[in-house]
């Protein structure tokens, strides 16, 4: 070796030694890991990163006051070089960045993520989730315009209808003594400084749990002993996130160019009075609840309670859905609750898009968001019915006989009645609380439970009626405890 | 590395040298260019991607999958035509 080389050789080995640069800090990942489904909370970090760096350099320029934000704001549009650029890229990889983080928990859903040992990496991502929803919310308002100033309004005005700490608390947090310029100051002190302090401390933590815990294996269980050689993150792993990332980055850039942003007019009172408020894509679900009729005036508190009961029940996941099964077919309620989730957000998302500021029929609603959940659950139970038979078929032979006809319509029946039962159940209960009880709705509340009974009752004489004269049904549980068990 | 991977790497780093080069020729505070900024910025970055992605199947000896190859060339010549719009 020449000396010169034996020189930085010796320099790269006391860095190495004192720093630890070698030491693997990660542990390796397996092979099977090596696909974008898995770095999806990755890609989420890498949208952070991407909306902190073009946020400090927007940050050089914006003043957040109530007479200086839309001129600073429309400075950096018209006057900063690429500045109508970096606003565009800062809003599009914040929308990436929310459509990511909801991949991602869906994903973590599908495929069982939740369950044990990870219910608190569960929890821990959740609470980012909320963080990632608060960026969004507070973000919005800042540019100052009618659009967001509106919008922000609205929100805040829902804080009075929640419970008296709880809107106590979140008034102080985010409204301040009152007032535009301490509102705009503490939507920007929250969106620049503790929120992304928040996120920044829950990713350690989820980081953490996540050396503690590994990478969850495939759903399916079969993976080759290739696929699980490991792989360690760098320089390997952070290659193939550099490339992830810069793919990433270019698609963003590109929406970037396509769809460039405009910047809406000035926020004054008189043009938001002719302009009809909606928030941004990623809340246009709960804005469509709140719409719905008899969430009106008091109704609005036991709507928000709803939202507020959707969410503690996606955060207490892990205890709810504790059964040990992880593969999609394992779990048919489960997955069809999922995919019911989904498609009930993107119906009232897209709703609420083309129905901004109409007050929507109690009626109406029900049968959208009824027929919505009705429809996935008989595809769901369709699906699931072809492949529990193929199962079957494949380990009995040819003695499977079609389903029959009246078997098909009494489910029918019973999944129709039943979503009207449950339906006029919450509708009268609604009712009961929000305008009192009287005779009628205490006929209309009982005739609903009666009727919810029956559906139920019906359901348990159909599968009965199912079950009695070849025992399919005991045999399919049998036939997966078996595949499950020859699996392990 | 066989000599197509090889061939695509330095059409990638001579790409990636040219669209660089043009990017700081631009006028920074004009809508057109801001455009044109954005897509040369997203070949580089793509180029980029596709040379990593070459060098991370050398390093685990596997073969480089064409289509890979031939979706990230395709959205180079789109990217690349696109900027012909912002004139």
């Amino acid at each position: 070796m020449r000396k010169e080389d034996e020189v930085v050789a010796r320099l790269i080995a006391w860095f190495d030694s004192r720093l630890g640069l070698s030491h693997p800090l990660l542990r390796p990942v397996p092979e099977y890991s090596v696909n974008p489904f898995y770095w999806l909370g990755a890609l989420t970090v890498v949208a952070f990163v991407i909306q902190g760096v073009t946020g400090v350099l927007m940050m050089l320029y914006y003043v957040p006051s109530p007479t200086q934000a839309f001129p600073t704001t429309q400075y950096i549009f018209q006057q900063v070089y690429y500045g109508r650029f970096l606003e565009s890229v800062h809003l599009y990889t914040a929308y990436a960045m929310i459509m990511l983080a909801f991949m991602h928990m869906m994903r973590g859903y599908f495929v069982s993520v939740h369950k044990k040992p990870r219910e608190m990496m569960w929890i821990v991502g959740m609470v980012m989730g909320f963080v990632t929803l608060g960026f969004g919310f507070t973000g919005y308002l800042l540019p100052w315009t009618v659009v967001s100033k509106s919008a922000t309004d609205v929100g805040i005005g829902m804080i009075d209808a929640l419970p008296a700490q709880i809107s106590w608390l979140l008034s102080f947090l985010i409204v301040g003594a009152g007032g535009d310029a301490t509102e705009l100051l503490r939507f920007y002190d929250l969106h620049v400084v503790v929120l992304p302090a928040v996120l920044l401390v829950l990713l350690t933590i989820k980081m953490y749990m996540l050396e503690c815990h590994g990478i969850s294996e495939p759903v399916s269980g079969a993976v080759s002993q290739e696929k699980r050689r490991l792989i360690p993150i760098f320089p390997d792993i952070s290659l193939y996130l550099l490339e992830l990332a810069a793919v990433f980055g270019s698609a963003m850039l590109l929406i970037s160019v396509i769809f460039p942003l405009n910047l809406p007019p000035q926020y004054s009172p008189q043009l938001a009075a002719q302009f009809t408020p909606q928030p941004d894509w990623y809340f246009l679900w709960i804005y469509q609840v709140l719409k719905i009729s008899i969430f009106e005036g008091p109704g609005l508190s036991v709507a928000l309670s709803l939202v507020t009961i959707l969410f503690i029940l996606l955060f207490l996941l892990p205890f709810i859905d504790r059964n040990e099964k992880r593969r999609l077919i394992d779990r048919p309620i489960f997955v069809t609750l999922g995919v019911i989730f989904v498609a009930e957000l993107i119906v009232l998302a897209y709703w609420g898009l083309i129905t901004p500021g109409q007050i929507i029929p109690f009626e109406q609603a029900a049968l959208v968001i009824g027929g919505t959940a009705l429809v996935i659950a008989l595809v769901s139970f369709g699906t699931y019915w072809v492949l529990f038979s193929r199962i079957k078929r494949q380990t009995s032979g040819p003695t499977q006989a079609p389903a029959k006809l009246v078997t098909l319509f009494s489910f029918g029946a019973l999944a129709t009645g039943g979503a009207f039962a449950i339906g006029n159940t919450m509708n009268t209960t609604v009712n009961i609380i929000v305008q009192g009880l009287d005779w009628w709705k205490a006929l209309e509340l009982v005739s609903s439970i009666i009727m919810l009974a029956f559906v139920i009752f019906g359901s348990a004489l159909l599968i009965y009626s199912i079950e009695l004269p070849n025992g399919s049904l005991s045999r399919r549980i049998r036939f997966l405890e078996k595949m499950i068990h020859e699996s392990k | 590395m066989n000599q197509n991977d090889l061939l695509t790497t330095i059409i990638l780093i001579i790409l990636q040298l040219v669209s660089t080069n043009y990017l700081w020729s631009l006028d920074a505070t004009n809508s057109v260019s801001q455009a044109r900024f954005a897509i040369f910025l997203a070949i580089d970055l793509l180029s980029f991607a596709m040379i990593a992605y070459i060098y991370r199947k050398i390093e685990w000896r596997e073969p480089t999958y064409r289509i890979w190859l031939l979706l990230g060339s395709f959205g180079l010549v789109l990217l690349l035509l696109s900027s012909l719009i912002f004139t």
